[in-house]
């Protein structure tokens, strides 16, 4: 008797039982993760914090894809939380050092904790009006609640530093090393995601599958589905918090851009070039988006334009993203090799999905 | 004596000015198997949306096992132990069979806000059972939406009873199913119905279906119960034959 629901009736040989039902988000974010600890071997500085940014980002797109990938709804607004979470930290950091003095590892971690919980009070705040709708409604409003909270950061002088932000965010001695900073960023990312897998793939993680499948159906079945969402909406907040936590001190300084909705934009193309479908999608979007920009805006100021060009052709021509077409193809190889049939529809293809409803 | 398990009185609803369900007097008790017959349009649907949550009722009350469960929401309803099948089978198409009837069995035993424990060694067992119940264990892999027709049906009802109801809604639960299969379905309902008390009721187009499996017939037209007995009163009455059967051959 298989005592694991899905693997049962399989071929057997190691390939198969590591890509299990072709979900290859596992494998995937084991070789990221090995591989992100020899980053810092590069030469240069430069790569290394090309390597934070990956993380922080990445983490950042990761929360986003709860709310799209997993729950099937579309947040335009994501940022916000981001921003928030990093202005909690930058805030109670500039509390702590009053612009002059150095931060000790204490306050610093302090700071850092109290990013967090602030974007996910925000996240429940917005999430509360917004689980009332669905799709392209619900997309509209966490755009407009996002520019709104952008906007009370952009006016708010006193307390918030309005357009000027807050600067001199520097963490304390040690961490300013960019290795060690790149470490630290790695530990913190890699506990937030694995939180964050063992929730998707929890009965909570089925419950937003099912609702992004069937929402009538979930409530038949006796569930809350604005409950569920809202829980769900407030945890992604929570996770984004942790991404903008680690964000001002990595760039000394923060800005009310980060809650903008450009910045929302960034999650949604990094999980649209990895893959919507897969938990490691947005990771390997990350990662895609992070160093073509940090490539393309080397010899052209045309990065929007370059950007704009790689997501038209995604979306028409690999509507599951990069993970989206290794996984096909890769499932196509194991059944020509007499794996058996286990050609996988939850993640092997794309959150838009057409082809069965 | 067999116990009251659902009592509807003076049920209204309109949309517009047309009028779906008009005066609805109602009563199941437990352990009976129902059919509730009436040409398209007759307001059958709508009469089973109205006492699961789907639609408000614009006056009238809907009684479940002592309750009040009037006008309540959908998720209530269905955890006070009423579970249902839609006419157009109701489904996750892009999870597997195995993970649909999973969730139906995770939300019954509560475990739905568990984050940290893995879906996939939780309830298995039982999910198994429900699936073999349903003669789909050969299937726990598939992709639901990929299922034929007559495999889809008995997947939503799978995951109507991995709820545990007490009271089971089936709107044409045989819709799209070869004769082998409505035999195989309707024994089931059956069974269901004998060996743990399962109140049921369904509606159908298919009249041997009908007259075969029900204990008593309530034939609705434009919204409003125009006879109810069992089903030899039913085929018998004039009305009857005038209004519905006369379209249909026996």
């Amino acid at each position: 008797m298989a005592r694991d629901g899905r693997d049962s009736n399989r071929g057997s040989g190691w390939i198969r039982r590591l890509v299990g039902r072709g979900d290859i988000s596992g494998p995937v974010i084991l070789m990221l993760g090995i591989g992100a600890l020899f980053v810092p071997l590069f030469p240069g500085e430069f790569w290394t914090d090309v390597g934070v940014e990956i993380l922080i980002l990445g983490l950042f797109a990761m929360s986003f894809n709860l709310i799209y990938g997993f729950m099937g709804q579309i947040s335009f607004g994501h940022a916000a939380f981001f921003g928030l979470g990093a202005y909690g930290t930058a805030i109670l950091f500039r509390e702590f050092t009053d612009g002059t003095t150095e931060i000790t590892m204490t306050q610093f971690l302090l700071a850092l904790l109290a990013g967090p919980p602030v974007a996910a009070v925000g996240a429940l705040a917005v999430g509360y009006f917004c689980v009332r709708l669905t799709g392209i409604y619900f997309a509209i409003l966490t755009l407009a609640f996002g520019e709104l909270l952008f906007y009370v950061v952009f006016s708010w002088y006193g307390f918030t530093g309005g357009d000027d932000g807050i600067q001199r965010l520097l963490p304390p001695p040690v961490l300013r090393d960019s290795t060690v900073y790149y470490y630290f960023t790695l530990t913190i990312v890699t506990a937030a995601a694995y939180l964050m897998w063992r929730i998707t793939r929890s009965p909570f993680g089925y419950v937003l599958r099912a609702m992004r499948e069937n929402k009538l159906r979930t409530q038949f079945l006796g569930i809350n589905v604005r409950r569920y969402m809202l829980v769900n909406f407030t945890i992604a907040g929570a996770f984004a918090g942790v991404a903008g936590a680690l964000w001002g001190p990595f760039t000394r300084s923060v800005g009310p851009l980060l809650l903008g909705w450009q910045e929302s934009g960034i999650a949604i193309f990094m999980t649209l070039i990895g893959g919507a479908g897969y938990f490691a999608g947005p990771a390997v979007g990350s990662i895609v988006y992070t160093f073509l920009q940090a490539y393309v805006t080397g010899f052209t100021v045309y990065w929007p334009l370059t950007i704009g060009v790689i997501i038209v052709l995604i979306v028409l021509f690999a509507p599951g993203g990069l993970l989206g077409v290794i996984d096909n193809r890769l499932i196509a190889r194991l059944r020509g090799a007499g794996g058996g049939g286990g050609a996988n529809g939850e993640t092997g293809s794309s959150t838009r999905g057409g082809e069965d409803s | 004596m067999a116990r009251t398990i659902l009592e509807v009185t003076g049920l209204n609803k309109h949309f517009g000015g047309i009028y779906v369900t008009q005066n609805v007097n109602f009563k199941m008790v437990e352990g009976e198997q129902s059919a509730i017959i009436g040409p398209n349009g007759a307001g059958k649907s709508t009469f089973f949306n109205l006492l699961t949550g789907y639609h408000k009722p614009d006056s009238g009350r809907v009684v479940f096992d002592g309750q009040d469960i009037t006008g309540k929401a959908p998720h209530v309803i269905a955890r006070m132990g009423i579970s249902r099948a839609f006419q157009v089978s109701n489904i996750f198409p892009r999870l597997t069979v195995l993970e649909n009837v999973r969730s139906a069995v995770h939300s019954q035993a509560g475990v739905t806000m568990n984050m940290f424990s893995r879906a996939d060694r939780i309830g298995i067992k039982e999910t198994r059972e429900y699936l073999s119940l349903c003669g789909l264990s050969g299937k726990p892999d598939e992709i639901a939406g990929r299922l034929s027709q007559g495999d889809k049906k008995k997947l939503e009802l799978a995951i109507a009873l991995a709820g545990k109801p007490k009271l089971l809604f089936l709107d044409e639960p045989t819709a799209g199913m070869s004769l082998d299969e409505t035999e195989e379905t309707m024994n089931l309902v059956d069974r269901l119905n004998r060996e743990l008390r399962l109140t049921v009721l369904f509606t159908e187009h298919d009249m041997s279906v009908v007259f075969n499996h029900a204990n008593r017939v309530v034939l609705l037209h434009r919204g409003e119960i125009i006879i109810e007995g069992s089903p030899e009163q039913v085929r018998d009455d004039e009305t009857v034959q005038k209004i519905y059967l006369g379209e249909h051959q026996i």
